[in-house]
């Protein structure tokens, strides 16, 4: 199948990189309104670049396309991709608004082409294992549960909330998606969270409907290494996953002076796959064999309204609950 | 005051044996008596040390002594402790202080009113890790506090504390007044809002609530939360946890007290096991009360500490009748 990527910033770099190596993806080409990065995915890739997305419809040969811009544009990029008939995986969070998330899946549909958004946590082979297991019912009745996300603040326009949603849209709905595959519905939800100078930091505990309890954690601030964590507690047994623990690799490097403070620490964990990898080729495959994904655009939208939420009630300090009653 | 003259009261929460062995190790001390009226309870701990043994706390009280240890059923601290200060008798509770804030109330007051000290045992303020991040806060290393987000989980007790017309509650009661007090120490501001979740999950027998969490805002504007969950259980190679991820403007500060252990792998056990080898928080806790009473200096944590930690707990426990966070009166 014939791929372009639109959007060359971090995202759109590992899109272009994993198409250009997968077996049922051939990159055809990239655009960014940055010429240098485009051109440099090119160069890198072997695709075409191109400026700006009309160009790249109006001239490119492709029947997918990864949708990596900012937040704010995804909605507007979907719309124009979709009305050419070209399928879509978009990035996360769908869209910045449930009526804009709504009317992607709409005119997606309208169209008869697929969308897909990277909720690429599911592809992770340590959140896969936490699943498997809870499925597998060794953890007995789930009971309480944690789930961490910490790292530095990526700035730029994530920084502006009403452009990328704020670390609870942005970076927590990662763990809000995850969890509801675990849980289920989620039943009410209260947020705490702060934004200062340089950190944006959110907690928020989940009741879902079958009764499990989620408390979620997201930071941008951090100032040390990005790391995840989650714990499952449940009746018949614990799991337990953290990234900084199951680092497999760990790289240290005499700094340039002699002096140990410029010591370089690089963790890291590597597989033969990456989860951005297995998460491509399976929408790849879902188009092609027309099957229903691990994860759909339904469950994005979920997750979108799960992070909205929380929003609402970081705002009005009061419980969110998602079927009415009890609220006061 | 040359030797500090202590008794101590019912061993029903088994912190009691930790709390006699410090008393013990303490040469300015002689323990006068233990009552409770369970003699098996004690009888080990009595014939062992040769202390004297009293069925009826009334009669200890009697005694010539400083100071009492309460460890009693959480419903009986209020009745013990309004009777020793009325004796003219220094108090350290078991905590929670009490189980509704009027018998607290009357706990300090009854204290005040007497004249002799009322502390709270909260001994995770004596956890070394503890003490650290405190300087460390207080050094402004992490800049401003933000928020904590705390765990005290742990393994789920039985008899009276899973009958709430002994205990007051479950997990939320037990579990939420440690960090509570740690974060009110930490901040130093007062809870100001309170919201919980509280069920039972983790076993359908208890009548208690085994599974929570509790979110809290301050009055200067930090919040926290705290999963009070008796959530482990065997294989789980330990019984519980205390830690905090303490938020600042400028730093993270990570928590995790009793990560002081040894991986233990052994035949004989059948299961992995995580070995304590930290220093010992109760022998700490105290020996600062101990010095306190002696030197008549303040206590560290006060009766008004265990009641507003406390406080937090109930104010959960309502905000799950209502649905919605409460408000504390300060
Ligand atoms: N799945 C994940 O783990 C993950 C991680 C990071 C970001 N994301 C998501 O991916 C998306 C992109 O984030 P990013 O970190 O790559 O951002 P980025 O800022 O690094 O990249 C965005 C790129 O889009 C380009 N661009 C902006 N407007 C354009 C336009 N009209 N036409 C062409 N190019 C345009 C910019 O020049 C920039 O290079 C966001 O939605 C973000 O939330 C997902």
């Amino acid at each position: 199948m014939k791929v372009a990527v639109l959007g060359c910033g971090g995202m759109g770099a590992i899109h272009a990189s994993v198409y250009a190596s997968l077996a049922n993806a051939q990159l055809t080409a990239v655009c960014d309104a940055n010429s240098q990065l485009a051109d440099a995915m090119a160069a890198q890739t072997g695709a075409i670049p191109y400026y700006s997305f009309s160009d790249m419809l109006n001239n490119a040969e492709f029947d997918a396309i990864s949708i990596a811009l900012p937040t704010y544009l995804h909605k507007e990029y979907t719309l124009q991709a979709a009305k050419a008939r070209k399928h879509i995986i978009c990035e996360k969070p769908i869209a910045l608004t449930l009526e804009d998330a709504q009317e992607m899946m709409a005119i997606c549909e309208e169209n008869g082409v697929r969308l897909f958004v990277g909720h690429v946590v599911r592809f992770f082979p340590d959140y896969n294992h936490l699943k498997q297991t809870l499925d597998s019912g060794k953890l007995g009745r789930p009971g309480v549960a944690h789930a961490s996300r910490i790292g530095g603040h990526p700035g730029s326009w994530f920084a502006d909330e009403s452009l990328s949603g704020g670390v609870i849209v942005d970076l927590m709905i990662h763990d809000l998606d995850f969890l509801r595959s675990c849980f289920g519905e989620v039943e009410s939800l209260y947020a705490l969270s702060a934004a200062k100078e340089g950190l944006d930091y959110a907690l928020v505990t989940l009741r879902f409907e079958n009764g499990a309890i989620a408390n979620v954690e997201a930071n941008w601030g951090y100032p040390g290494p990005f790391h995840t964590k989650a714990e499952i507690a449940g009746s018949a047994g614990i799991i337990r996953a953290n990234s900084l623990k199951s680092s497999s690799l760990q790289l240290v490097k005499q700094g340039t002076n002699s002096d140990t403070t410029g010591t370089v620490v690089i963790p890291g964990s590597p597989g033969y796959r990456s989860p951005y990898e297995l998460q491509l080729e399976h929408f790849i495959r879902c188009i092609e064999d027309g099957s229903e994904a691990l994860v759909t655009a339904e469950d994005a939208y979920k997750a979108l309204e799960l992070a909205l939420y929380a929003r609402e009630s970081a705002v009005t300090g009061k419980a969110v609950y998602l079927k009415g009653g009890n609220a006061q | 005051m040359s030797q500090l003259k202590v008794g101590m009261i019912s061993f029903a929460h088994e912190h009691a044996f930790s709390y006699l062995d410090a008393l013990l190790s303490i040469p300015e001390v002689t323990i006068v008596g233990i009552a409770d009226p369970v003699p098996a309870r004690v009888a080990e701990a009595t014939g062992k040390h040769n202390i004297a043994y009293y069925n009826d706390y009334h009669v200890l009280l009697e005694q010539p002594m400083d100071a009492v240890v309460i460890c009693s059923e959480n419903a009986l601290h209020a009745e013990i402790t309004i009777a020793a200060a009325s004796k003219g008798i220094h108090v350290l509770c078991e905590k929670p202080l009490g189980i509704s804030i009027d018998e607290m109330n009357q706990m300090v007051e009854a204290c005040e009113r007497n004249k002799v000290q009322l502390m709270t045992a909260f001994p995770c303020r004596y956890l070394a890790a503890v003490v650290q991040a405190k300087q460390t806060v207080d050094r402004g290393e992490i800049g401003e506090i933000v928020a904590i987000k705390g765990t005290n989980r742990g393994t789920a007790p039985s008899g009276w504390f899973v009958d709430r017309s002994l205990s007051g509650g479950g997990a939320l009661l037990d579990h939420t007044v440690h960090v509570m007090d740690l974060m009110r120490w930490f901040t130093g501001s007062e809870p100001a809002q309170v919201y919980a979740y509280a069920s039972t999950l983790f076993n359908d027998q208890l009548k208690v609530d085994d599974a929570g969490m509790i979110h809290v805002k301050f009055e200067n504007g930090t919040f926290g939360v705290v999963d009070t969950s008796w959530s482990r259980k065997p294989p789980f190679p330990t019984w519980g946890d205390v830690t905090m991820e303490i938020i600042g403007t400028k730093g993270v500060l990570s928590v995790d007290s009793l990560a002081q252990v040894n991986e233990v792998y052994s035949q004989q056990d059948g299961l992995g096991q995580w070995n304590y080898w930290g220093d010992n928080m109760d022998l700490h806790l105290i020996r600062s009360f101990v010095e306190a009473i002696r030197s008549g200096t303040p206590v560290p944590i006060t009766g008004l500490d265990g009641l507003r930690s406390a406080a937090v707990a109930l104010a959960g426990y309502q905000s799950i009748q209502e649905g919605q966070p409460v408000k504390l009166n300060a």
